[in-house]
């Protein structure tokens, strides 16, 4: 008996089409919690080097938790993977950092600060590493024994993305849309799971129907502080149902119930434990001045004089202990709503059509590296 | 193999199901837990997974998910029966070795400590020595290019106007080559202009250029007050401080961010740190600058206390409106001790006649700015 392999043997009938499926969450949010706050801690100690383990946990934790027709997926992505890709990453741009700088030397010679179309050049990198990244993530992604996968190029997909942004930045915005769609399609029809590819079925038309009032009125929100996050979370939620009703794979389609005012409450509570914690940090900031004033006897104008802040150690030091301890608190909040509740809000009102045409797909794909992630961490574009 | 087994096949009321790796086929199975775990599908064929090459994967609360090292790597075999998940589980010795454990992560904590210290020790001990060492290497072109874009943006802030007046030109090169001889620089390496702006300020470009501000000449009551203000510049020439600090500023900036990564998705942590680092190690360039312009004077007879009251006049006591040369440079009041005590009477020639110093002072014209 051979038991390395495994052969069917006849073949089941295919299901009968059945009605919309569900995806389900069914994830344990005090668990998330504990994951986040025990990863955050352990960032702290590491000086930011368990980022890679962190991303890693979360990625599990959601995609073991996510379940399609009742059958989870799973994340086989691994921290190490991560760490060698932005090693990798590393040892490419730092020559390329080198050679920018030599480069605006060269420019700034010939006119002054006209080395500043050269950033440019690293958006466009970052959307080669935004391209890259998904496809890292897509083939680390599984469903029933069988992973998703990609091809198609990173640099045509970064070239696309550049001439799209350069007619947005000319359009004010009004071309926002379209360029969602395009690359979106490119990025989808690039997309496969086993032998099926993908297919996004969403136009920039409508979703420029479902959102020109938010960007017509967006003036006002910037005048208007407290409206602004009632924009975002407009915008966001409609972004996401339009995007989930367009995505197809194979004879599979998606769709979305995705309330408009579905993500009000995530943006206001994110929003109110940044303003909770920033005056927690402001008070403990004020209260060790006051402590160190009382100590050593100095003036705070003394202390807080031109250049003088940093060369107080002691207070330096509380200083830096605070911060961490605000952005650490800070980063919990913000995994937790704004990677966890708001991927479950997004799931709950997904539905997945014909889902009979994966039920029996020949896997295939090759596994890409992490250079893509490593890419996107060094230049600071990384997504979840 | 499994008739052999005195185990009867475990049946389960919750569904076992196998995915083989191939395709996304999803397989009803039942389980035999004989010397290795058979997996039989109704109607067709059977495979065994050894206990020891059985692994954990991730899964869904309420399921056990598990893979084997020596099958197609994506199979998976899902128990749902919690009975039947905790027999297999008590046979599958290795189950949980791949896993990040405790020792794992403190592997991952200690490493990340060694190389924090490192970088640490680089940015405090490294780099300096390698900018000391590096600066008088960089070639003489480079530096001037460099000293090249720099004037460029200098102009963009300034304006591109250089005060031209003859006679206060002709007096601000007798001034300056005076220093230039006493302080031993190349011929060709210094280039000197004033600017027509109020910012009482003086700085030195790398390459060798010179620039002294308008609103420092305004300022400055004597000739020997504006010559000590040049002779620091002319230090930080001489002892190539632009391209230390460069290479010292851009190996700090770069190693402390790849220390800190993204952890708190800001740079305030780094802002601070490179402060404190670079503000001692500036405050040392420019002390010795200090030193530097001390001698030249002292060479030329003529006293360096001057230069020191005229700082103080524009600064005033430390903390004033602020301004950059002045910026992580030692205190002005230490300055002014250190320079009343190098005070000596003059015992040279004074630096430009009366009526050259007039002219300087008038080298951009009117006064009108």
């Amino acid at each position: 008996m051979n038991d390395m392999q495994w052969t069917p043997i006849g073949s089941e009938p295919l299901p009968p089409p059945l009605p919309p499926t569900r995806v389900d969450f069914t994830g344990d949010r005090t668990e998330f919690r504990k994951l986040v706050t025990k990863g955050a801690l352990l960032e702290l100690v590491t000086f930011g080097f368990y980022r890679f383990w962190l991303v890693t946990d979360i990625r599990r934790h959601l995609w073991a938790n996510t379940a399609i027709d009742g059958d989870a997926a799973e994340y086989t992505g691994r921290a190490k993977e991560l760490l060698v890709g932005f090693l990798f990453a590393l040892a490419i741009l730092v020559p390329i950092y080198l050679a920018y700088f030599l480069v605006g030397i060269e420019f700034e010679r010939w006119q002054g600060f006209a080395s500043t179309p050269l950033f440019i050049s690293f958006y466009a990198f970052g959307q080669f590493a935004i391209f890259r990244a998904r496809r890292y993530r897509l083939t680390r992604t599984v469903w029933r024994g069988v992973r998703f996968w990609m091809d198609g190029s990173g640099w045509a997909y970064s070239f696309r993305a550049m001439l799209w942004g350069l007619l947005v930045f000319l359009t004010l915005g009004l071309a926002l849309p379209w360029r969602e769609a395009s690359l979106e399609r490119y990025k989808m029809r690039h997309t496969h799971y086993g032998d099926l590819r993908g297919d996004f079925a969403g136009n920039g038309w409508t979703f420029f129907k479902r959102g020109w009032w938010l960007w017509l009125l967006s003036p006002i929100a910037v005048l208007i502080f407290p409206i602004a996050p009632f924009f975002y979370a407009e915008f966001k939620a409609r972004e996401w149902r339009w995007w989930l009703d367009g995505i197809r794979i194979g004879g599979v389609s998606l769709s979305s119930q995705l309330p408009h005012n579905a993500f009000y409450g995530l943006y206001w509570k994110v929003i109110g434990w940044w303003i909770l914690l920033s005056t927690i940090f402001a008070f403990y900031l004020g209260g060790a001045t006051l402590l160190v004033v009382k100590l050593s006897g100095r003036s705070p104008e003394q202390m807080y004089g031109p250049g003088r802040a940093f060369e107080n150690i002691p207070l330096l030091v509380i200083m830096v202990v605070g911060y961490s301890a605000l952005a650490l608190a800070l980063n919990i909040v913000m995994r937790v709503y704004l990677q966890r509740d708001l991927w479950a809000k997004v799931l709950e009102t997904a539905e997945v059509h014909d889902i009979g045409a994966a039920a029996d797909v020949r896997g295939s794909g090759e596994l890409a590296s992490a250079l893509g992630e490593g890419f996107a961490d060094g230049l600071d574009v990384a997504g979840f | 193999m499994s008739e052999l087994s005195n185990e009867a096949p475990a049946q389960s009321a919750k569904s076992t199901i196998f995915f083989d790796g191939v395709s996304s086929r999803k397989r009803q199975v039942a389980l035999t837990l004989g010397d290795a775990l058979e997996i039989l599908e109704e109607g067709g064929a059977s495979v065994r997974w050894a206990y020891a090459d059985i692994r954990r994967a991730d899964s869904p609360g309420g399921v056990l998910r598990l893979a084997c090292t020596t099958a197609p790597s994506l199979a998976r075999l899902e128990i749902r029966d919690a009975l039947l998940a905790s027999d297999v589980t008590a046979r599958c010795v290795r189950l949980d070795e791949h896993q990040t454990s405790r020792r794992g992560i403190a592997k991952v904590v200690g490493w990340s400590m060694a190389a924090a210290v490192s970088i640490v020790c680089v940015v405090v001990f490294g780099v300096p020595l390698a900018a000391d060492r590096l600066a008088p290497l960089v070639p003489k072109p480079i530096e001037r290019r460099i000293g090249d874009a720099s004037e460029v943006q200098v102009k963009t802030i300034f304006g591109p106007k250089v005060c031209e007046g003859a006679a206060g030109k002709a007096a601000f090169i007798k001034l300056v080559n005076r220093l230039r001889d006493a302080a031993g620089l190349d011929d060709d390496s210094m280039t000197a202009g004033v600017l027509p702006t109020p910012v009482p300020n003086a700085f030195a470009l790398p390459g060798g250029k010179v620039f002294v501000l308008k609103g420092l000449l305004d300022k400055a009551e004597s000739p020997d007050e504006l010559a000590g203000i040049l002779a620091h510049e002319l230090g930080h020439l001489k002892h190539h401080d632009n391209m230390r600090g460069l290479i010292y500023n851009g190996g700090t900036s770069f190693l402390i961010g790849l220390l800190f990564g993204d952890v708190t998705g800001s740079s305030a942590v780094i802002f601070a740190s490179r402060s404190v680092v670079e503000a001692s190690y500036s405050r040392e360039a420019e002390t010795a600058a200090d030193t530097f312009a001390i001698e030249i004077m002292h060479a030329l007879g003529r006293s360096p206390k001057p230069a020191a009251e005229l700082m103080f006049r524009i600064t005033g006591k430390e903390g004033g409106g602020l301004i950059t040369i002045l910026a992580s440079h030692p205190l002005t009041e230490d300055r002014l001790a250190r320079m009343t005590k190098e005070d000596r009477a003059a015992s040279g020639p004074p630096l430009l006649t009366d009526a050259e110093w007039q002219s300087l002072k008038g080298i951009c014209g009117s006064g009108k700015i």
